[in-house]
This record gives structure tokens, sequence and C-alpha cells, in this order.
């Protein structure tokens, strides 16, 4: 029993295991992801996946053969080929018909499939390109400096989400294509970063910071700059000395970034010039497209046609055609001109399309086209009479969830210069992390110094967290519609009264604050908007004591600052007032006037209300010191000063008050974020099927009522004949007679039935009469000796009885008319029955 | 109603009278006391109530400057006077007074609530000008025409009427009435006028309605017609062309010019009269179009300047600014230092310093006021400059072009002469055989008279031509002065408050410095 406890026990902590094994299994993919950081080579992927393991069986006919004009084109490629090979001897063979998944030789022209998706994000080249290069799984040619043998349909590339360049080029073609653009795939060379997707040396596109213009411009009537008096021949010394040290300072950075470039520097690749990649070209005037490019399939990173990461192309196609390019790549793409209307720079294989002409489709095509995209987009090309044959590959078809979830198992990681970017699909992780970027300080990845966050469909609205691993500052940004409108949060810890800036949408705070800072003895708010026009409050607290909100209340220093209100003039304007409230005194400085360097100032002091001599003081002369600017110390009277002074007062006590509220407002917004970031909930999209959970329900509810009701409706109309006509065995071929005989059955069991049922009424309306008859005796026996409450009983108990004896008595008279009538009714139904009437009709 | 005279003295108001009004409604409390020690003055109050009273006239409110307030009910005031200077009022309660007639009210455009309540007035006029007005009250009068309640249209931000008690109320349409021609009203006689009267009352009277506000919108429209026109022509003025893209000027030749009339009577001269305008009339186009042109460079030019002199005069006041800043943040606290400290001596030298340091600030901020000064003066130099290369070459433009008027003048007048004499000839050889009235037939006397006629009526075209050339030039030669005066002025005055203020600031400071000085000993 012991040792069973025990081992009991042992489960029981085995299982706790496990539960913290998935509490951590988070922690764990991250740790194994930055574990792979260390191995960048992908071609030692351990996991290397077998295209020839993969199900050919279920694919439809036309990947296993080829069709006649197929076999047409073939032919023509191979005499293409032959002539090529005849013509230029020095040049590699081309890519013209590699096998197909299922063994076949397919020209590559016909495996382009260009197909329209119903999503808005793949209508732009761009979308398409992050999807493609999203959805995929990177894997690098077989060989390096060779065109792979065999070339899979898109559709097969899509279930399997992996594929080398040319996977990626035809899929992406196929949908550029197929939202109109006119896109080619490319056949060529390119640095070996590019085509082993290493983008170690690039800066991660999130870090890039836009550059600033600062523009200057000098007016006619300048004033000139004030005569200097200084000796030209000291300035001139000082001048050398300084620029000697500006150069040697500049030499030595100039040393520096020398040494890390160097540093940067990729090795010598031994294949430049040799490494094989495909990528796609998109030619200007379809879909407003201004000047040509190149797409990077891998990386979904748009190149100018010049860009020195390609090397060269050999050929490129489309969906109608070939063209092989016989110009110098000497200089890599540089000086390539993409006129392939041009046959001495560009050799077309089909004579039908040379240059595809910009095909304006007149306005039936363009209905049809919005009624019935993809089947049409086939029978277009048919139409034009091309000689290419129709696609051999199916529609490329991908259903919603596999369009969100993106990346195989929803999850990539890409690599860049000193950064790491990992991006999840939404709904993936509980907390909504969808992308992550860690920035570290050195090449090898080893020193974190920041973490970005991105996160989506949170409840609390938290979009980005940022945290800086060298100050441990974090910065977290809302999107709008935060409780109080909180913009963005940058803390050190979480804890009250420490460092922290909160900023707001002001625009949806009734008090227009934008910004609050705050430390331990100070908190300085920003406004914006506001019709008092104060855009500044600082206060300073003394000595903080422990509970935060004594504190608040008792501010030792409150200062606002105001913008100019052109509706009073400037010198009743005030531009800050410090209320200094230990000290008892109030200092307001007024805005300038035009022209005017003194600004107007004055100082009250609150003196004790009792003078030495015990009167009451109200005001005198030297409580309010001032300085008016421009009117020679024309005082106000002292019965505005006295006003102006109790009115500060009044507005001292409300600003004390304003401070306590804020800082009840810090602590309130401590307080919900600590409770959302322990809830962290994700929210759902009204619209979004899948996983509104509530729709879902209400739904299914829903359809389950609707199915419900379907089935009492088939109650409804039972067959009442069933019984009757399994009995009787085979239906089919009923004689008259028998005919006769299941109506006369069915008659007289309904009979019986109805009799039963008088039957049934009359025995129970006898049982509960003599019930009642024997009470009433026994009542009649007993009437003398009886209680109140007893009498009472059996009076309740004589009136229920009778109510049931009446409405037995009811229910049978009605039986007994509607019965008749039920019998007649049913037979008129036999009569009228599909199966009985027509012998029923010859016997009638 | 009207009291009766015999038994009631009439009151003037006086100053007693505001005097103890003024106090009695000013602040109480220990404001009061304060009030009271110090005397109010009248042009900081800003209600006054003066009801009951038996104030007959109006008078002596003219120091009440800044009255927003003014309750005058319950006397016997026969007429509204003497509020003239009351512009601020807001608020005017004239009620239970024996007022007749409406008037002085036409200064007071600020007013929105007026109550005019239990008075004896027939008719509602002179209020052109309180275009503010939401509240007016004029019950108990004697109104009696309904039409005359329509005057209120003009008050677009009238809300509240009281009409209650006049005769005009008696008649069955009334509220349809006013309904129907104030429909922005909100209240009539302390009533909601409810939507369901409004409706009615629309449909009712729609068709004089319409009329009434096509007229309104016929006089709107003609009045910014004129007003467009008026700002087009004083823009031409503005450019000393005025009338110069038309015949304006060429007709003006001839209005006064009887002789000329006379001679259009002669062959061929139509025609060559007819040459003659076209082509004067293109050279003034020229001149127009060149006027315009110059007038835009004009003002280009004088902002540009003011936008660097500001610019100029924005960074020399954050200079000084930054200055005085960096003085006080230096000071800050000293003088409670000083206050503090026990020792004497160290008080004595801080306060050396102190001292040193105020007359150093001034010196600092004058010399920053001298450099501005010369900076300043230098770029009114240049574009005093500008200015008149600007003017002075229009104005040879001008004159070249009015020399081209002068030349076709005096080509036009050759050729007169010419015809003038040719016809002398035909008519003393009796050759002439064409119609010419007598008048005209006078000038035919002699050779004399005919080339006198063609003389005078040539002077007077030169004459008219010479003026307009002058006017040009006089009225550019003054702009150029005036500009440039202005600026000269504005700059002096601005070195002056410049100056003066410094120096305050510096009295400031060395006055506080003086106070402490003189409080040590004591304490």
């Amino acid at each position: 029993m012991e040792a069973l406890r025990e081992n009991e026990a042992e489960e029981k902590e085995e299982e706790k295991k496990a539960f913290k094994i998935s509490d951590e299994l988070q922690d764990l993919e991250e740790k194994l992801s930055k574990i792979q950081v260390h191995i960048p080579n992908m071609l030692d992927c351990p996991i290397e996946f077998d295209w020839s393991s993969i199900d050919t069986s279920q694919l439809p006919a036309s990947y296993k053969i080829n069709s006649a004009k197929e076999k047409m084109m073939l032919h023509i490629a191979a005499n293409f080929c032959r002539q090529y090979t005849h013509l230029c001897p020095d040049r590699k063979e081309l890519f013209l018909h590699p096998l197909n998944e299922c063994g076949v030789e397919k020209f590559v022209s016909t495996t382009v499939r260009p197909t329209l998706l119903p999503y808005p994000e793949l209508y732009n080249w761009d979308g398409c390109a992050r999807f493609v290069s999203d959805y995929l799984t990177m894997e690098p040619l077989p060989n390096p400096i060779e065109p792979p043998s065999c070339l899979f349909s898109p559709t097969t590339i899509l279930k399997y989400q992996r594929g080398n360049c040319f996977d990626f080029s035809m899929l992406l073609c196929s949908l550029l294509i197929g939202v109109g653009y006119d896109a080619y795939c490319v056949y060529g060379y390119a640095t070996r970063e590019m085509c082993m997707m290493d983008e170690t040396r690039e800066v991660c596109p999130l870090l890039k910071k836009s550059k600033e213009t600062v523009k200057e411009k000098t007016e006619k009537y300048a004033v000139k700059p004030p005569r200097d008096l200084r000796s030209k021949f000291e300035l001139q010394q000082a001048a050398k000395k300084e620029a000697e040290i500006q150069v040697a300072k500049q030499k030595k950075q100039e040393e520096e970034e020398e040494r890390i470039m160097e540093a940067e520097k990729p090795k010598p690749d031994s294949l430049y010039g040799l490494r094989v990649h495909a990528w796609v070209l998109i030619l200007s005037g379809k879909r407003e497209v201004p000047e040509s490019f190149f797409i990077d399939p891998f990386t979904a990173k748009s190149y100018s046609t010049t860009d020195g990461h390609f090397l060269g192309i050999e050929a490129l196609w489309n969906h109608v055609n070939y063209w092989v390019n016989m110009q110098s790549c000497l200089n890599g793409c540089k000086d390539l001109i993409f006129d392939l209307g041009n046959p001495l720079r560009w050799e077309f294989m089909l004579l039908g399309a040379d240059k595809p002409l910009l095909l304006l489709p007149n306005e039936e095509e363009e209905e049809e086209l919005a009624d019935e995209d993809l089947d049409n987009l086939d029978k277009e090309e048919e139409e034009k009479g091309s000689d290419m044959p129709p696609s051999w590959v199916e529609p490329i078809q991908i259903s919603l969830k596999e369009f969100e979830t993106r990346c195989p198992q929803g999850k990539k990681v890409i690599h860049y210069k000193k950064a790491k970017l990992e991006k999840w699909a939404p709904y993936l992780n509980s907390n909504g992390l969808v992308e992550r970027l860690t920035v570290f300080e050195d090449q090898d990845c080893t020193k974190v110094l920041e973490v970005r966050q991105w996160f989506k469909n949170r409840e609390d609205l938290l979009e980005m967290r940022q945290v800086n691993k060298i100050t441990e500052v974090t910065t977290e940004y809302f999107s709008p519609g935060h409780v109080l409108g909180l913009k963005a949060h940058v803390y050190k810890s979480t804890n009250p009264e420490t460092e922290r800036t909160m900023e707001f949408y002001n625009e949806t705070r009734v008090d227009g604050l934008q910004k609050r800072v705050e430390n331990a003895c100070e908190m300085t708010e920003y406004f914006v908007g506001r019709s008092d026009f104060l855009y500044y409050r600082h206060t300073n607290f003394g000595k903080r004591t422990k509970r935060a909100q004594i504190l608040v209340a008792n501010p030792d220093q409150i200062k606002e600052c105001f913008h100019r209100n052109l509706e009073k003039p400037a010198n009743e304007d005030v531009v800050e007032r410090i209320f200094m409230i230990s000290e008892e005194r109030i200092l307001l400085t007024y805005h300038l006037q035009e022209n005017y360097i003194t600004a107007s100032k004055r100082e009250f002091i609150k003196r004790a209300d009792v003078d030495n001599k015990g009167n009451k003081i109200i005001m005198t002369p030297d409580m309010c010191l001032s300085y008016q600017v421009g009117s020679s110390q024309e005082d106000k009277k002292l019965i505005h000063l006295y006003k102006m002074m109790l009115k500060l007062m009044e507005e001292e006590k409300h600003l004390k008050h304003q401070v306590w509220e804020s800082g009840t407002e810090v602590l309130e917004i401590l307080k919900i974020r600590e409770e959302e970031e322990g809830a962290s909930k994700l929210t759902v999209s009204i619209y979004d099927t899948e996983r509104n959970e509530k729709g879902k329900k209400q739904r299914e509810a829903m359809e389950r009522q609707m199915q419900e009701e379907r089935q009492r409706q088939d109650e409804q109309d039972l067959d009442y004949l069933a019984p009757f006509i399994i009995q009787m065995g085979n239906i089919e071929k009923m004689t008259k007679w028998q005919a006769l005989r299941l109506k006369e059955d069915c008659l007289t069991d309904f009979k019986y039935r109805l009799i039963d049922k008088a039957n049934i009424i009359q025995v129970r309306f006898e049982k509960e009469t003599q019930e009642l008859q024997k009470k009433q005796q026994w009542y009649q026996q007993n009437q003398l000796s009886m209680t109140v409450e007893d009498e009472e009983a059996y009076i309740t108990y004589c009136s229920d009885a009778m109510f049931r004896i009446r409405i037995l008595e009811m229910r049978l008279n009605r039986h007994k008319e509607t019965a008749p009538q039920k019998y007649i009714a049913l037979e008129e139904k036999l009569c009228k029955d599909p199966r009985l009437s027509e012998y029923l009709k010859l016997y009638a | 109603m009207s009291r009766i005279y015999d038994t009631i003295e009439p009151n003037v108001i006086d100053q007693e009278m505001l005097q103890k009004a003024v106090e009695e409604q000013g602040p109480q409390e220990e404001a009061g006391q304060l009030a009271k020690r110090e005397g109010i003055d009248f042009k900081d109050v800003t209600e006054l109530q003066l009801d009951f009273r038996n104030i007959l006239k109006i008078d002596n409110l003219w120091q009440f400057a800044n009255l927003t307030k003014l309750q005058l009910d319950n006397n016997i005031i026969e007429k509204i006077e003497a509020l003239g200077s009351l512009v601020h009022l807001v608020w005017l309660d004239l009620s239970f007074n024996n007022i007749e007639t409406i008037e002085g009210l036409h200064a007071l455009v600020k007013l929105q609530d007026l109550s005019l309540y239990n008075n004896r007035i027939s008719k509602i006029e002179n209020m052109d000008t309180l275009q503010e007005l939401q509240i007016f009250s004029i019950g108990n009068n004697n109104l009696t025409s309904l039409e005359n309640v329509a005057y209120l249209r003009k008050f677009s931000k009238l809300r509240t009427l009281n009409l209650a008690g006049n005769p005009l109320c008696d008649n069955e349409q009334y509220s349809m009435f006013i309904a129907a021609h104030l429909p922005d009203l909100v209240y009539l006689d302390f009533r909601l006028v409810d939507e369901n009267t409004r409706e009615l009352a629309e449909i009712k009277y729609q068709y004089a309605i319409d009329e009434l506000k096509q007229g309104e919108a016929q006089a709107l429209a003609k009045l910014e017609e004129e007003q467009a026109k008026q700002k087009e022509l004083d823009y031409h003025k503005a450019a000393y062309v005025e009338y110069l893209n038309g015949p304006f000027l060429f007709e003006s030749m001839y209005a006064e010019d009887a002789e000329a009339n006379k001679l259009a009577y002669l062959p061929g001269i139509p025609d060559l009269l007819e040459t003659y305008r076209n082509k004067f009339e293109s050279v003034c186009e020229k001149l127009f179009a060149y006027g315009l042109e110059q007038y835009e460079k004009r003002q280009a030019e004088v902002s540009t300047f003011y936008k660097c002199l500001q610019e100029a005069l924005a960074a020399n006041q954050e200079q000084g600014t930054k200055i005085i800043l960096e003085f006080e943040n230096q000071n800050v606290g000293l003088l409670e230092v000083v206050q503090d400290t026990s020792s004497f001596d160290i008080a004595e030298t801080k306060l050396a310093k102190y001292n040193d340091d105020i007359i150093q600030l001034s010196d600092t901020l004058m010399t920053l006021e001298m450099q501005t000064v010369d900076q300043l003066e230098e770029i009114i130099k240049d574009f005093e400059r500008n200015i008149a290369d600007l003017v002075s070459t229009f104005i040879e433009n001008v004159q070249g072009m009015m020399a081209q008027c002068r030349d076709l003048e005096n080509h036009h007048h050759e050729k007169l002469l010419e015809i003038s004499i040719n016809t002398l000839e035909k008519i003393v050889k009796s050759e002439f055989e064409e119609e010419i009235p007598d008048d005209v037939r006078m000038l035919f006397v002699d050779k004399d008279t005919i080339v006198n006629a063609v003389n005078a009526s040539h002077d007077i075209h030169l004459l008219k031509i010479d003026n307009r050339e002058d006017d040009i030039i006089t009225k550019a030669n003054s702009w150029q002065a005036a500009v440039i005066e202005e600026v000269h002025k504005n700059e002096m005055a601005r070195n002056r408050s410049r100056v003066k203020e410094i120096n305050q600031y510096k009295d400031h400071l060395q006055k506080e410095l003086d106070n402490l000085e003189s409080l040590e000993p004591v304490e």
C-alpha cells in the first residue's frame, strides 16, 4: 500500500510538472528559436523535406499527362532549344520544360496559373509578395549553380508550404498576373545573400528612420549680424587649431568605421556570379506601375532593375511566352533594357504574342470578369488565340484559415543585421503577440539591446511594447479607445510613485491632457487645446511620505503656464503663475507686449489675517508687489488686487484638488493595467465567423433549432399507413383487394383506438365519481366529530374532485362528438393517398 | 401708470445720488471696506441701478464708461437721452417711465436686452444699429399698427418679444402675424411660440412674407454688388489708375469741349475721331494694366519689408528676454539670502554686487538696443531706396505713356486743322455742299476763327492729359513719402519705448534693492 501511495504521489507530481511544462512551452520555444540563431546556414537545416515522398495519386489527370497542344508546345520548345544551343553554344542550357511532381515534362509558361484570390490584401504587389514570402518556407536549390531539374505546380507548393526560389517566383507570378500586373518570372544570377535569403547584413526595415529635411531661406531685408570686433588673426589661429583637432578626430572616426565595415563585409564568395536565382519582374504600364522593378520572392522586397544584387538574366517568361535575354550581363542587370518586343535584345519563343501589349478589355468583358473571375481568365486566354496551351495547373485556392495563419505553423523568424524579427499568426499566442523584433548590440546577436513586441486584437488595446534592456525602461503604446485615453506608458516598474510618463489621446479627454510625467517628488502635465489656454502644469511635492494619496494632496509648489489669449491685452494675460503653497506666495507673470522685453509681474504674499494690534487686515499695498511694464507705476486699486487675490486663492484650492485627482488617476490606471496584463484577453471581431465564440454558439443554436423544426414537421405528416404496409410486406405490386384490405385495416385500427380512448376516459370518470361518493359518505358519517381543519380539507377535496369530474365529462362528450368526424377525415385521407388512390378509385 | 406731477417732486441725477447708489451696490463686506477707504471710480462700475427715484431727466451718466447694465425703471423719464457714451451697455431697463418715442439708442450697439415696458410709445423706430438685440420688451404701450412690428425683422438675433398690453394685441391676426413675420422668435409675450401656430401662420402669410423676403434679398444683392464695385474702385484708386480701363479720360477730354463737338459735323471728322479714340483708349488700357502691376509690386515690396522687420524685431525681443531671464535666474533668491544672513559685511558686498549687476544689465540691454537701431536703420535705408526706385520708374513710365497720349492728341490736332482749313477753303469757294448747322457754319467765317477754335479744343485736351499725369505723379510721390515717414515714425517710437522700458526695469530693480536696504537697519 505504501508503495502504491508513493507512486500515486509521484504521478501527481508528474502531472503538475506536465502542467508547468505546458506553461513553459512558450519560453522553451523562444529559447529554441534563439538556439537556431547560431546556425544560419540553411543548407545544414536538419529537417530536410523529401519531395519524392509526396503523394501524387490524388492529383488530376492534367498533372500526369500532356495534352496534344502541350505536346506540340514541347516540340516547339525542343526545336527552339536546339536552334538556341546551335547559335549560342557558350551559354547555359535553357530552363524550358522541367519535370513536374508527377515526372511529366511541362513547359514553364504553362505552369504559371494566373489566379485572382478573394482577399483584398492580395490586390497589390506588395501584399502578394509579403504573403508568398510569409506563407512558404525557403529551401535552397539542390545545386546552387544550376536551375532545378523539376518544377512543381503552385498548388503542390502551396499544399506543402515550402519551395525554392523558382517555386516562390512561379506562385508569386501567378498571383500578380491574376491581379493584373505585367509580371514575369526571371531566371538569372544573383548574389549569395539573395539566393540564400540571408538578410543578416541588411538593416531591419522596421529600424530604418525617415530623414528630415530642413529648409532655410533668406529674405531680402534680413538684418545683417552685428559687426564682429574681435581680432581676425586670433580667430584664424583658433580656427586652425580647431580644424586640426577636428581632422584628427575625423580620421580616427573614419578608421573606426572602416574597421567596422571590414568586420561586417561578407566573406568572398567563390561562386559569385554563378549562383542561380529566380525572381519576379514587373514591367511598367499595367496597374499604373510607373517604372519597371524586380521583386525578390523570398523577402518580398522590391529592387530597382539596376540593383547590384542581381548579376544577370538568362531568360524570363509569363503565362503566354518565353523570352531569352540576348544582352550582355557583364555589368549585372544595370544595362539591361526591358523592351521585350525588340528581337535583338530579347529572343522570343512564340511568334504570336511578341510583346504582350496592354489589353484594354471592353466593358462587357470587364463585367464578366467581375462576375466569374477565375473561369473567365482561362477563357480569355484561349480566346486570345495565342499558341500557348492553357495551364495544366488547377486553380490556386487558399482558405481563409490558411490565409490568416500565413507562415507554416503560424511562425516565422527572419534575421537581419544586428536584429531578429519573429512573426506569428494572429490568435496563435494567447497574449496576442504577432511580431517581435529583438535588436542586438553586436553582430553575433548575443547581447540584447532592445525588444519590441507588436500585439493584435488585445482587449486592452495594447499595440506595441518596447523594452530597452539597458535602461530597463518599458514603453507601451495603445490604440485609441483605452480607458482614460491612454496612448503610451513609459515606465521602469509598475509600482506607483516611481518614474513614469503617460501619454494620452488628448482629443478624447475633457481636460485635454496630453502627457503626464511623474517621479517621486514631481509631476508635470502637458495639455493641448484647452479653452483656458493652459498647456503646462508642474507640481512639486516637498517630502514624500509613504502613502501616496496623502502626499499628493499636499503639494509644495504648483506652476502653470498659459498660451496667449488674444482676447485680452498682453499686459493682463497671465503667462505663468506659481503657487508657492508652503511659502504662502503667489507669483504671476504676464505675457510680453509686442516689442517689449520685460514682462509685467505681480507677487501676492498671504499674511496673517490679524495685525499686531488685533485688527483684521484685509489688504495692504505691501501684500502685492508688482512691476507694471509701460505704465509708470500706475497701480491698480487695492480692491482689484484684493479681488484678484481672492480668486487666486480659490484657484489654489481647486488646483490642489486637481493635483490630487491626477494622482488618483495614475493609481487607477496602474491598477487597471495590472488587471489587464493579468487577464490578457483577446477581442474577436463580430465579423470573424471562425473565432467569434458567441456568434458561433448563436449560429449553432439557430441551426439546431432549424433542425428540430424540420424534425417536428416530419413527424407531423406521419405516415399512418406505414405499419400496415410493413405488415403486408411488398406494396409495389398491390392488388385492389389488398388495397381495400389495407384501408379497412387502417380504419378499424383507428376505430379501435378511438374506442379505447373513450373507454379510458370513461374509466377515469367513473373512478373519480366513485371516490367522491365514498368521501361524501364518509363525511356524512363523521360530520359531527370533525375538526375545522378536516372539514376544510374535505371541502377543498370535493371542489377539486368536482372540477376533475367535470373536465373528464367534457372530454368524453367532446370525444364522442369528434370521433366520427375524425374517422371520416381519415377515410377521406386514405382515399386520397397516392399509394391507394388508384385502386380505390376503381373501387369507388 | 403716469404719475401726477403735483404730488411728487421730480428728481435729477446728481453726484450725490450716483455716489450713494454706487456705494450701496458696490462690493460688500471686506472688499466693501476696502472700497470705501479707497473710493470707487465711476469708470470701474459695470452695473448701476437707479430705480424708484423719480428721475425726470437722464443726465450725468457719461462717467460710467464701462457700464454694462443700467436700470432706470420706475421713474418719470420722458425722453431717452444722454446715453450715447455708454457704448458697452448690454442691458438697459427703461420700463415704467413716460417715454413717448424711441430715440437716442443708436450708439448702444452692444445692447442685447432692452425693456421699454409700460411707456407711451406708439411706434417702433430708430433702432437700426442694435443688431445684437435678443430680448425686447415693449408691452403696455400705445402701439397700434401691426405692420410696424415687421420692423423687428432686421434683428436676426431677436428671440424674445413682449408686446402684451398694446392696442394692436386686440387684432385677431396678432399672434399669427407676429409668428409669420418673425420666424426666429422663440418666446412671444412670455409664451413659447408653438410649431403649430408657426406653420399655420406661415401658410397664411406666405405671399406677403415671400414678397418681403424677395425685397430683402434684392436689397442685399444690390448692396453687395455696390460694395464689390466700390472695392474694385478702391483698388484701382490705390494703384492711381482709376477709370483708366475705359473711355473715361477720353470722354472727360471732350466733355467740356464745345468746339470739338461742333467740328464733329465736318466730313471725315467722325472717322478720324473714332480711330483717335481707339488708339487713345488702348494707350490708357496699357497704362491701367501697368499701374495695377506696379501697385502689386509696391505692395509686395512693403510686405516683404515688414515681414523682415517683424522677424528682426522678434529675434531682438527673444535676445532681450533671454538676457533678462539669465539675469533673473542668476539673482533669484539673492534678496532673501541677503535678508537672512546675519553678517552685515557679506550682505553689503552681495548687495553691492547686485547693484553692479543691475547697471551691467541695463548697459547690456542698451547696447543691444543701439545695435538693433543700427541694423534697422540699414534695412530702412535699403527699403527707402528701393521704394524710391520703384516710384521713380513708375513715374517715368507713366510719363512715357502720357507722352504717347499727347502725341496722339497732337497728331489728331494736325489732322483736324487740315480738314478744317480744307473745309474753310471749300466754303469760301462755295464748293461745300453738305448741310451743317448754323453755329458750326459760324466757325468758318475766316481762318483765324477756325484755327482758334481747333486750338482751343486742343488746349483743353492737353490740359486734361496733363492734369491726369500730375495727379498720378503727385499721388505716387505722396504715397512714397507717407510710407517712409511711417516706417521712421514707428522705428522712433519703438526705440523710445524700449529705452523707457529698460530704464523702468532698472528703476524697478533698484527700488527693490533700496527697499531692502531701508528695511535692513530696522530688522
